[in-house]
């Protein structure tokens, strides 16, 4: 461990010297294994602490030290900042309050900043008002709205430094993501892949939010920002010009999704962004065929590499070209440094809406692994690593099954194997650590009419559990496992009645963290998944587990407050997969768990 | 014209019903074990039997996953979102439940139901909505996707043929609208 600050300490001063001030005050910031500076934990998105204080041995002493209420009832993503002034940063849903809160006087409020919004953005937003949190750098604090609004707060007083609109709700578009901040630019892209919206990524001078470039997910090469002859796909350049017009029925790119809501990655050595894009637009299929045969609808469900300079894009890979099932491609790239067939890769690696763990070249885009970390995934056997595609089932393929039919039983559901919940990875075990969804769907497409500000759906959807495994927890519906990115197998699985929505972490002192939608924080033994400490928080978890170092004490956090396409779809509980199979107590409602409401929890072990 | 073609939907069902010699009755008679309908010419009418439904009902069924099911869970179960769209049935009757999907409501910040007085297909489809929820609600009318009453099949396909004439309808409209503005 010792040794390995020691190389992070040398990394940030050597980048100190080439880079503009803010990314170098993020990048120290991160660096440094009592913070939690950014809401991945480091550019790199591994979501890993240094920190062993608390430890295998100790973590069942764990115990809360305070509690603090948002006030805000509706489901709460991300987590609390920690940048080493004493306070917490922690954000809310819509209407997406901040607060600072004094660890030392058990979460006092320093100060509190409320955004005045419109209220009509509520019904445009897909799957519930969430918001996945706070970018800090160089004391200031960066917000992305609900109603598009980008801000910048001082982080000293909360007072409101710039404002800029990155998007209009009136035909859709809204924010849910947590920007990244890099070199002097904020970083931020878009919701409303459901309401036919054109994806973009949006870079804002970190002074003045003055835009700088804006990358766009569909459409003409000069406005996606690719060069056929420079930007790569599997290694080689894409050749061909304008994809982003060319594989779409005509004009269907202008309402062409690909929104990129996720995570946004950043590697420092090859200073590069990495980044995915939704759904491409309807989910009806039928209706993004070209001359009626399927069309690949580039660049949806697309990992973008770029430049955050200019935001040129250095290589693309479409992980599902022509959507039939939502597959949604926004999920985390985490960047993982490792060897493979006695070789050190540079890899970035996805555990993925479809159910694949894909491990990427992140300097050129070359497919390395694709496996199913779900078992129950059948809408593809595989991937054709050669050209990249998936070899879909045409059992489950919603397209040649038509508009009009339910297909049944196809796995995952829309909402993914995991969904926006961000992994971990330890460099210690070379594993990442994963809240996983077991849910399968039916799926009946249905013709969408695009009207501006409206659902563009197109698709009926219904959901059941997946699946059982020899011995697996009957009608559970979520795991949490340790994944291997290189060999593509899950190393142990613990089964959880929900789908597991929170964000994982992974520590030096052999834990890994998550959160349940009944509300449980617990903590695991990082080889063995065995469970070592839990606490029922007030409401079910969709927040992500964050750990930094207050005054000698290593502290643990995590927002409750159920919410989210989860707190919504599983409310209920889910159908049974099969008339007359299984016990209908099994498919639990999540309405009989646990109800709304914001709470932040601090923990640490006793004096 | 949209409300029209819906009203001569129910037409149909009521003549089914007087065709199998069943009392009418603006009431539910739950005569048989496993039979509730509500009859007559209020919107809200339904046949469940043997877990099996009338055609509108079946349409509302698809009309309520296709439009509602995203905030008001599934089968009409409510979710943390929205709430449970059968108590809402029972309690508020057709006048305000319809009222509420054309005009919407501001329940209280952060939770609004929005307006659908634009969307052909949700108005086309009220009634039958209205039917599905009263089905699952009073009628006892499980989860999931409902079959048609076997007797009532070719009605549903005549059903079905008039709402794809209707869209068609709708999309001439449209091209007539754009050609319009176009001119």
């Amino acid at each position: 461990m010792l040794r390995e600050i020691g190389f992070a300490m040398t990394a940030a001063g050597l980048m100190a010297a080439s880079l503009a001030h803010a990314n170098q005050n993020q990048l120290e910031l991160q660096q440094n294994p009592e913070y939690w500076a950014t809401q991945l934990g480091n550019y790199q998105g591994n979501r890993y602490s240094e920190l062993d204080q608390i430890n295998r041995d100790n973590v069942g002493e764990l115990r809360s030290l305070w509690q603090f209420s948002t006030g805000v009832l509706r489901g709460h993503e991300g987590g609390p900042l920690y940048v080493g002034d004493g306070r917490l940063y922690i954000h809310t849903p819509f209407p997406n309050k901040v607060f600072a809160l004094d660890l030392e006087d058990e979460g006092r409020v320093v100060w509190s900043y409320e955004p005045d919004q419109d209220s009509r953005v509520i019904p445009v937003m897909c799957c519930d008002t969430v918001n996945r949190g706070l970018a800090y750098a160089d004391g200031r604090l960066f917000l992305g709205q609900a109603d598009n609004t980008l801000i910048a707060l001082d982080a000293e007083t909360g007072e409101l430094l710039w404002d800029v609109s990155n998007g209009d709700h009136t035909v859709g578009e809204t924010n849910t993501m947590s920007p990244l901040v890099v070199h002097d630019k904020v970083i931020v892209g878009i919701s409303g892949g459901e309401y036919g919206i054109r994806g973009h990524m949006t870079a804002y001078d970190v002074e003045t939010g003055e835009q700088v470039w804006r990358g766009y997910s569909t459409g003409p090469d000069d406005e996606v920002l690719i060069d056929p002859e420079t930007t790569t796909m599997l290694g080689e350049p894409i050749g061909e010009s304008d994809l982003g017009v060319s594989t779409w029925p005509e004009g269907e790119w202008e309402r062409g999704g690909g929104a990129p809501w996720g995570w946004i990655t950043y590697d420092p050595d090859l200073d590069l962004i990495y980044y995915g894009t939704g759904n491409p637009g309807t989910w009806n299929p039928e209706q993004r065929t070209k001359d009626g045969e399927p069309a690949d609808n580039k660049w949806a469900i697309t990992v973008f590499a770029r430049d955050p300079n200019d935001g040129s894009v250095k290589w693309v890979y479409q992980k599902v070209p022509f959507d039939e099932w939502d597959y949604d491609g926004v999920n985390e790239n985490q960047l993982i440094d490792v060897e493979m067939n006695g070789e050190q890769r540079k890899g970035l690696a996805i555990i993925d809406r479809t159910g694949f763990g894909f491990l990427l070249d992140r300097e050129n885009g070359e497919l390395l692994v694709a496996e199913k970390f779900a078992p129950e995934t059948n809408w593809a056997d595989d991937y054709d690593m050669e050209t990249g595609r998936p070899n879909v089932n045409e059992e489950f393929s919603t397209y040649r099954q038509g508009v009009g039919v339910n297909t049944t039983d196809i796995c995952p559901t829309a909402m993914g194997a995991k969904n926006m919940q961000p992994s971990a990875y330890s460099p210690k075990t070379g594993l990442i650590y994963a809240g996983i969804n077991r849910i399968c769907m039916n799926y009946e497409p249905f013709e969408a009419e695009y009207v501006a500000g409206q659902p563009y759906v197109g698709a009926t959807l219904t959901m059941m559990p997946s699946p059982m495994e020899n011995g697996g927890m009957e009608g559970r519906m979520g795991s949490f496992i340790a994944w291997d990115p290189v060999a593509g197998e899950t190393i142990w699985e613990v089964d959880e009645r929900f789908a597991v929505w929170s964000g994982a972490l992974a520590t030096a002192g052999d834990l890994a963290f998550y959160g349940t939608l009944e509300g449980h924080v617990k903590a695991v033994d990082i080889e063995t998944g065995e469970e070592l400490w839990r606490f029922k928080t007030p409401s079910g978890i969709i927040g992500n587990v964050n750990t930094f170092m207050y005054e000698g004490k290593q502290h643990v956090a995590v927002l409750s407050g159920v919410g989210g396409w989860a707190g919504i779809g599983l409310a209920a509980g889910l159908e049974e997969p099969e008339e007359g199979l299984g016990a209908v107590s099994a498919f639990a409602a999540l309405g009989d768990y646990t109800k709304l409401g914001g709470v932040l929890t601090v923990f640490a072990l006793p004096d | 014209m949209t409300v029209f073609n819906g009203a001569s939907g129910r037409t149909l069902i009521l003549t089914a019903v007087l065709g199998l010699g069943l009392p009418l009755a603006g009431f539910i008679s739950p005569s048989v074990a496993d039979e509730h309908r509500v009859t007559g010419e209020a919107p809200g009418a339904f046949v469940v039997e043997d877990g099996r439904v009338d055609p509108n009902t079946y349409e509302g069924y698809i009309a309520y996953t296709r439009v509602c099911m995203a905030c008001h869970g599934p089968d009409g179960l409510g979710s943390s979102f929205a709430p449970s769209l059968i108590r809402a049935a029972e309690r508020r009757g057709w006048a305000d439940f319809a009222g509420t999907i054309a005009a919407g409501r501001e329940v209280q910040p952060g939770q609004v139901m929005p307006s659908f007085a634009d969307d052909p297909f949700v108005l086309a489809n009220m009634e039958n909505i209205f039917s599905y929820m009263r089905a699952r609600g009073e009628g006892g009318l499980g989860r999931g996707r409902p079959k048609v009453i076997e007797s009532m099949e070719e009605e549903a396909e005549a059903l079905r043929e008039e709402a794809e004439a209707l869209e068609e309808e709708v999309e001439s409209d449209d091209t007539a609208r754009d050609k319009q503005a176009d001119d």
